[in-house]
């Protein structure tokens, strides 16, 4: 199983719209948005909008950039990434 | 009264005044209740879960919570405490602690041991239904947080939530002209509200651009009341004030 990403534009009523769809075979399995300037410290950070299945977790961390985000997502799917 | 400083005790007994009445002989009783007067750094635990408690603890400036970590660092934060409330009123009567109280800045807490608290409540039976009646408000309190946490978008949410911070503390005479203490961090609100940080910082700033509030130095000001009031269809019912001003 591999993931793959998909830019993509989110409305969060907020400032932060940047985003990628993640894909793993296909199966939409979260939805990754960058902070942007109004969350300070943690702008540029990568946020789990929304988790589907197995990453729809109440508490994921922030993360440094989309590669963390992915080796997380992966775990929570009981995936290794190739190439990582 | 003019010169007379206040008691130690005088924020629990403004605040049972805000929910119900106390004679002279009531209040005095409190007043001769033997306390243990604690300062307290922020974050620091008062009773912890699993806790077998022997004494209950009043607010005396500050703000404190009730909360229960899960697992991976999760916490729920059940409510928010100021002045004059008595958190852990229950071990009186259910000692050991399902969940852990612990400030959230420097405080000035009073400890006052059960017994004492039991011999209060059985030579005074209005102030036991004081007391009981606190509760039950409490209970309503935890009531509306549910309808919240489980069907209240955030926007409504967080806005509910501070109708409800504003007026408990206009209603002991923290707070007043729309401006209140919230002396809290966005994390602490997440953990309230079961949101992210992340929302929390959407909700505020959208808050502000709608010009609802402003969030500055750990004051709130609401600048607009009826709307806030509006956009949370909140009702002040819940809160069983005896005394309110107009908002």
């Amino acid at each position: 199983m591999t993931l793959h990403l998909q830019s993509v534009r989110v409305a969060t009523s907020s400032e932060d719209s940047s985003g990628q769809l993640v894909f793993a075979d296909g199966f939409l399995v979260a939805v990754l948005v960058q902070l942007s300037g109004q969350h300070g410290a943690n702008a540029g950070m990568w946020f789990l909008e929304a988790g589907f299945g197995l990453t729809a977790v109440m508490s994921a961390p922030l993360f440094l950039d989309v590669d963390a985000a992915q080796d997380w997502i992966g775990l929570h799917l009981g995936i290794k990434r190739v190439g990582a | 009264m003019a010169a007379k400083l206040p008691h130690a005790l005088y924020p629990l007994i403004r605040k049972l005044e805000s929910v119900a009445r106390l004679s002279d002989a009531e209040r005095q009783a409190i007043e001769r209740l033997p306390v243990r007067v604690r300062t307290l750094t922020a974050r620091q635990d008062i009773v912890r879960d699993g806790d077998r408690a022997a004494q209950c603890c009043v607010i005396l400036e500050g703000w404190a919570c009730r909360y229960k970590f899960l697992s991976e660092g999760r916490r729920q934060i059940f409510s928010f405490h100021i002045a004059g409330d008595i958190p852990d009123l229950q071990s009186l009567h259910i000692p050991l602690m399902d969940h852990s109280l612990g400030t959230m800045t420097h405080a000035t807490v009073a400890f006052v041991p059960h017994e004492s608290m039991h011999d209060l409540t059985a030579r005074f039976p209005t102030i036991a239904a004081a007391l009981w009646r606190d509760t039950l408000i409490d209970a309503a309190i935890f009531r509306e947080w549910l309808i919240a946490m489980g069907r209240r978008p955030a926007f409504e949410h967080l806005a509910h939530l501070f109708c409800e911070l504003y007026l408990k503390q206009e209603a002991v005479g923290l707070a007043g002209d729309h401006r209140c203490p919230l002396p809290i961090t966005q994390t602490d609100l997440a953990d309230a509200t079961g949101m992210t940080a992340v929302h929390i910082n959407r909700v505020l700033k959208e808050m502000r651009g709608r010009g609802l509030i402003t969030l500055h130095r750990q004051t709130l000001v609401v600048k607009a009341w009826d709307e806030l009031v509006r956009a949370s269809e909140f009702d002040a019912t819940y809160l069983h004030l005896q005394r309110r001003a107009a908002g």
